[in-house]
């Protein structure tokens, strides 16, 4: 470990700079190509860019797991090159995962001492703990040492992330999507300590994939990635939202989509006093009873874990309805198996995009064949038509603009904002005369956000009744012809998109009194 | 490990193409014979004398040829036996119990004709052998659907329902044919009685036409798993269930369905090795031997990765190996168990080389690193997924 690395920082210095890193995979795929990147001391330097943009690899090749094909690293000047990412810490840069690296069953003080160089052997515990917690306050960071880091909540377990980098020596903090998994409050709370920590002399490196306003709060310059290069960099002070968009995906992003004015048509689906359990077994839809017609989109909007999951689940026939009523143009659909719901054109994009929506061993073409498997114009006496379905599947490739080695690849090859392209893709070439969309733009990128939801409302033109969950106020407000803000398992209201407005449905996602309804 | 200025080094593959399979699988062969060498070392034979007796035998001696080819045929259909319900993600390992069943149903057809009493016995063959055949398939895929049943209504651990229905089939073999029991050889012996000569099955050139089983259910399973929707309807409950029953795939069927097709060929292959191979033509007092041998379809299975077609050379292997070794341990005065051991190395070795399938040898310029082909694409994914 060089010591002295790291003496007489001065502030503003250039403490890590990358020139000219490229990266290419085994695959042919261009990750990085000539990236310039630098960090400052007593500087935060965001690192933006969408899924796929390169992010992850110049990440790994800053903290070592990876090694450039060209170009060089240089610390304080020097040229260096990490083997490893304990090669990296050693020389000062940390890695704070967005995946927690932590043992659950062990206390906050065992985790940040395990693996630690100097923990070889004997470990004095009670030495170690008093280093930690002066470190810790030298920040400002308030953490208990003997919790248990199960009872942490997310943002104390990034705390415990940060701890243990700052006292391995780092330096230099390379943070992934930091805000990601964090409430509005821990996020406040975390960007403070970023603020705390960059007055001393530690530079930190967030990397974002599309909350602007994060990145507008906390950086004092950011670099925009896409497709591999570094397209440009800014000080923060001087750029705006929608300029970060627009560098982020390559044109204008219309924050504003605009849905036209269109009459409902018939009744698709009714619900009567629905009511379903959780997979726990709790009551988790409580009579829920709304009538959608064709070419209407009703937002369902609430806090996760209020019974949108179920209502979905119950719609697609993958969860049981215990009591009440559902009808499909007419037709008693309670209890009909998943298969004769998508015979009769109910189409479902789960959530959960790689656990129930695709396999991700499975081929696009194959993942494209789950809707289609039973389809007459795909199967041919028992045999599935993989000439028809492969053509199909590049359709869907061109069509949703999916960014993919070819119909071939597998699914666990594409980024998630590609792989739902794929699934709504394959959904919506059933034209289904009901989609329900749990989530859509979740975790997507603006661009993919924006792609979809464009999607959503092209269905909505050709006549499709749609069910559009989601947690994002403003996409509801947006999209959806009638709002359901939902509470705790019931509907709290059915409110006309024109009645709507913020205020009004945040409320009562919060359980808050309904003050009128509408149908 | 650094060479000059290189590094050799495990990179994790992607793809796997058919000839790289191939190649992994035949330098594995090759390197385990080359351990099992050591056993001969240490008995003052020299392995090229010992390799040359065991598939001499195995291959190039008519008689011994023909009992590689029997031997294969049992193997690979209880390895189909144990492919299916593997491509849907769930274990037989109770071959050797429906093995046993489907023998007894066999012989049970050929007892209510009064076979057991007249060796003579004139019937139809034409009527009776189809019949042995289905009732041997549907016992087999009964005994097996127990498994099925209990792992599609509660959720029942299949491995531990197959294994223990083996030692329930066992035990009644044995109440059937010993001591006593209403299938046991009026001669004595403690074994099964004798098929009647005119059911014995027909057989060309010295291959009981139960080799056509293989045949035609090596294209078939090959043609469901690749092409057909039934198959990939398997294929999809195998690595996702909760996908599967997304995509409208009747899932609280599929362990049902996957372990009566599996149980059905475990059947067949009772048919071949009791009533099909030359020379045997019953049950035999030793049975248990056939049940054992019965388990290395799981092997078979595992090495060709699933694939029906990939099997066969590799069931082709066990069967000479465990033939030829024991031909060579009489000849050469070897210690007892030398079949099984040499099936046993070998199996070690090509189990452990189903590594390379995972990941390749990569020399590459010290420092320089591969990472997974996808690997950004999955990180991302993963991003995204604790913000969902």
């Amino acid at each position: 470990m060089d010591t002295d690395l790291w003496a007489n920082i001065q502030p503003g210095e250039e403490l890590l700079a990358a020139r000219g890193i490229t990266k290419r995979f085994a695959n042919g795929v261009l990750a990085n190509d000539h990236v310039d990147f630098d960090i400052r001391a007593q500087e935060v330097h965001a690192l933006l860019g969408e899924n796929g943009a390169g992010k992850t690899t110049l990440m790994n090749i800053l903290f070592g797991y990876l090694q450039p094909d060209e170009g060089q690293i240089y610390l304080r000047g020097r040229p260096v090159r990490f083997n490893s990412p304990q090669d990296a810490l050693r020389h000062g840069i940390g890695m704070v995962h967005q995946y927690r690296k932590l043992v659950p069953a062990h206390t906050v003080l065992e985790n940040i001492i395990l693996g630690h160089p100097k923990a070889r052997g004997v470990i004095n515990e009670r030495r170690a703990a008093e280093e930690i917690a002066a470190l810790a306050e030298s920040y400002g960071f308030r953490i208990d040492l003997k919790a248990y880091v199960w009872q942490l909540t997310e943002g104390e377990r990034q705390v415990v992330e940060i701890i243990k980098a700052l006292y391995r020596g780092a330096h230099i903090l390379i943070m992934d999507e930091p805000t990601s998994a964090l409430t509005p409050t821990e996020t406040e709370q975390l960007l403070q300590a970023i603020e705390r920590m960059t007055s001393s002399n530690l530079g930190v490196v967030p990397f974002i994939t599309h909350k602007l306003p994060v990145v507008l709060r906390i950086s004092h310059r950011v670099s925009i990635l896409r497709r591999g290069r570094i397209v440009a960099t800014l000080k923060t002070a001087e750029t705006n939202e929608r300029e970060l968009a627009r560098l982020l995906v390559g044109r204008d992003v219309i924050f504003d989509v605009k849905k036209p004015p269109q009459e409902p048509g018939e009744p698709v689906l009714e619900l009567q006093n629905v009511s379903a359990l959780s997979d726990k077994g709790t009551p988790a839809l409580r009579d829920v009873s709304f009538t959608l017609r064709e070419g209407q989109i009703l937002g369902i909007a609430g806090v996760l874990g209020n019974g949108q999951h179920e209502l979905a689940e119950v719609i697609a026939g993958l969860r049981p309805v215990e009591s009440g009523r559902i009808l499909f143009r007419g037709q008693d659909i309670t209890r009909a198996p998943v298969l004769e719901r998508w015979r009769m054109g109910i189409g479902y994009t789960p959530a959960e995009r790689t656990e129930v929506g695709s396999i991700p061993d499975f081929s696009l073409v194959e993942n494209v064949a789950l809707n289609h498997f039973w389809d007459r114009q795909y199967v041919r006496s028992g045999f599935l038509d993989y000439g028809r379905l492969r053509s199909l599947t590049r359709n869907i490739l061109d069509e949703f603009k999916v960014v993919a080695a070819g119909p071939e690849a597998r699914g666990k090859t594409l980024s998630g904002g590609n792989l739902q392209k794929v699934i709504m893709g394959r959904v919506l070439a059933r034209k289904p005369r009901l989609l329900v969309a749990n989530l859509p733009a979740q975790g997507l990128d603006i661009g993919a956000i924006e792609f979809v939801q464009q999607q959503l409302l092209a269905a909505r033109s050709q006549g499709t009744a749609i069910i559009l969950i989601s947690e994002d106020l403003d996409e509801i407000l947006m999209l959806s012809d009638i709002i359901a803000p939902m509470y705790e398992g019931q509907i709290m209201a059915l409110l006309k998109a024109e009645e709507a407005d913020r205020e009004t449905v945040g409320t009562l996602i919060a359980g808050g009194q309904v003050r009128r309804s509408a149908g | 490990m650094k060479v000059g200025s290189r590094r050799i080094g495990f990179v994790r593959r992607d793809t796997i193409s058919g000839w790289q399979a191939f190649l992994i699988s035949t330098v594995s062969v090759i390197v385990g014979l080359i351990v099992f060498s050591l056993v001969f070392v240490v008995s003052d034979v020299s392995p090229l004398t010992a390799y040359r007796e065991i598939f001499g035998y195995a291959f190039l001696s008519p008689s011994g040829f023909r009992l590689v080819l029997n031997r294969f045929i049992f193997l690979a259909l209880c390895t189909f036996a144990f492919l299916i319900p593997y491509r849907a993600g769930l274990w037989n390992i109770g071959m050797t119990g429906q093995v046993y069943m489907g023998g007894l149903a066999a012989y049970g057809v050929v007892y209510l004709l009064g076979g057991k009493t007249n060796p003579n016995l004139e019937v139809s063959a034409w009527l009776v052998l189809p019949a042995m055949i289905a009732a041997a398939a549907a016992a087999g895929a009964l005994w097996a659907a127990i498994a099925g049943f209990l792992k599609d209504r509660w959720d029942v651990n299949e491995i531990v329902v197959t294994m223990m229905l083996n030692f329930v089939g066992s035990f009644i073999v044995s109440h059937m044919t010993k001591e006593g029991g209403p299938f046991m050889n009026r001669g004595g012996g403690s074994e099964g009685f004798p098929l009647p000569t005119s059911l014995r099955a027909p057989v060309f050139a010295d291959i009981p036409f139960t080799a056509l089983f293989v045949a035609v259910l090596a294209v078939a399973l090959h043609l469901l798993f690749t092409r057909s929707s039934l198959g990939f309807q398997i294929r999809a409950f195998g690595m996702s269930p909760r996908a599967a029953q997304y995509a409208g795939i009747r899932t609280h069927r599929m362990g049902l369905l996957v372990f009566l097709l599996g149980g059905a060929i475990a059947g067949l292959a009772a048919y071949h090795q009791f009533a099909a191979v030359p020379g045997v033509y019953k049950i035999p007092r030793d049975y248990e031997i056939v049940g054992d041998t019965a388990f290395f379809g799981i092997i078979c299975g595992l090495i060709a990765q699933g694939n029906a077609l990939a099997s066969l050379p590799v069931a082709l292997l066990f069967a000479a190996a465990s033939i030829g070794g024991r031909a060579a341990q009489g000849k050469l005065h070897l210690a007892f168990g030398l079949d099984f051991a040499l099936m046993g190395v070998l199996m070690i070795v090509l189990v452990g080389f189903q590594f390379l399938y995972r990941y390749r040898l990569a020399f590459r310029a010290v420092g320089v690193e591969t990472p997974p082909a996808g690997a950004e694409a999955a990180a991302e994914a993963r991003g995204r997924g604790s913000e969902a």
